[in-house]
């Protein structure tokens, strides 16, 4: 099977090699917990390490940001865009969606003209204030992601969690059953610090690391690291010591008075 | 008359392309702007409506001021279902035409001279 590296160090080992190609995969987080970084690097390694072309399809969110968010990083969109080797788009979830589906659109001739490989969608919250009705939004993104991959584009699709710290509603996970894989990245409270948390929920069709992993931003981009040692609930947001809950499944209950 | 050589005198040393384009294709302020935002956002595909409102303008002005961009060259307008979409023209010639204009545009001589040509030309 065809794996699609992402380039960024810890995570193609969860992912058993990397995406697989022509997929579309899910980044759901929080703002700030690094889905856009995420989803720019998987761009930009795939252009500079495994020379394939990317999209960048951006909804309300001005290029320039990318170019300079980018940049912190010492990633050059710009120059790639120059090279014709990566295109970033603005439009609304309208517009890209109908663009699409169209025979001869401006995304799939961009997509032919530079030989894209990836694109990285920013983000899938967007298509949720064009329809208040949930089945009508899942044939919307249905047909948005299956046009992805007609034109053989592996897709990184971000979307924004409503929670800050801790699991969110089951609205969202709609989506969750259309794509291939499911990243999650969650803040997580440790000894009153904020870390992050990283977990690959479904990868279809592959194998993939169970665990859930620390990561952090650094000046070169996302790096995942280790699993978090002797803590459960990491996902909730407020983790505990095992040995704390050991004590309180074992030993709290036998002072109990017995009924 | 007065008003003329001055004119003349400003307009003198301004590289004959920019002048024309300016002329012909960015003769208002609201053009000016959506220029420059259709540079810096050479892949923008959108409604006039969303256009409107990343560049905070009323969709009014700016679909009748596209429009004019349009039929200029400048831009490019299509029908995608029951969707009007503009988007910066692909011909190389002219993106590199706009280039040439918003580089210029950095040099606040240039910007003088453009402000005054546009005002002119609206009265």
């Amino acid at each position: 099977m065809d794996r699609v590296k992402t380039g960024i160090k810890g995570l193609d080992e969860m992912l058993n090699g990397g995406l697989l190609s022509d997929t579309a995969n899910l980044v759901e987080g929080a703002p700030g917990t690094g889905k856009s970084t995420l989803g720019m690097q998987f761009i930009y390694n795939g252009i500079t390490q495994f020379n394939e072309p990317g999209l960048v399809m951006t909804f309300e969110e001005f290029p320039q940001q990318y170019y300079h968010d980018a940049e912190a990083f010492g990633w050059n969109f710009r120059q790639l865009e120059q090279a014709d080797k990566l295109r970033v788009i603005m439009t609304s979830p309208e517009v890209g969606k109908a663009d699409l589906e169209r025979v001869g659109g401006r995304i799939e001739a961009m997509t032919r003209e530079i030989g894209a490989r990836r694109i990285l969608v920013d983000s899938l919250s967007h298509f949720e204030r064009l329809t208040d009705d949930p089945a009508e939004l899942r044939s919307m993104l249905f047909g948005f992601i299956n046009s992805l991959k007609r034109e053989g584009l592996t897709s990184i699709l971000t979307r924004e969690s409503q929670a800050f710290i801790g699991e969110t509603d089951g609205a969202e996970e709609d989506a969750a059953f259309m794509v291939d894989s499911y990243i999650m990245l969650r803040y997580v409270e440790i000894e009153s610090a904020i870390r992050k948390a990283l977990l690959v929920l479904k990868l279809r069709g592959s194998d993939h690391a169970k665990d859930i992993r620390q990561f952090e931003i650094t000046p070169t981009g996302i790096e995942v690291r280790s699993k978090f040692e002797g803590r459960e609930g990491i996902m909730s947001g407020s983790p505990r010591r095992m040995a704390d809950s050991f004590i309180e499944a074992f030993v709290t209950p036998s002072k109990k008075p017995r009924p | 008359m007065a008003s003329n050589d001055l004119a003349a005198r400003l307009m003198g040393d301004m590289a004959p392309q920019l002048l024309e384009f300016l002329k012909s294709k960015v003769n208002t302020f609201v053009k000016w702007d959506l220029v420059r935002f259709f540079h810096e956002n050479p892949n923008t595909t959108d409604t006039a409506e969303n256009i409107a409102r990343y560049a905070g303008r009323d969709v009014a002005t700016i679909e009748v001021e596209m429009d004019e961009l349009v039929s200029a060259g400048v831009l490019n307008c299509q029908h995608i279902g029951d969707l009007t979409v503009y988007s910066l023209i692909e011909d190389p010639t002219m993106r590199s035409l706009v280039d040439q204009f918003i580089l210029a545009c950095d040099d606040r001589q240039f910007r003088v001279k453009a402000i005054y040509h546009i005002i002119r030309g609206m009265r």
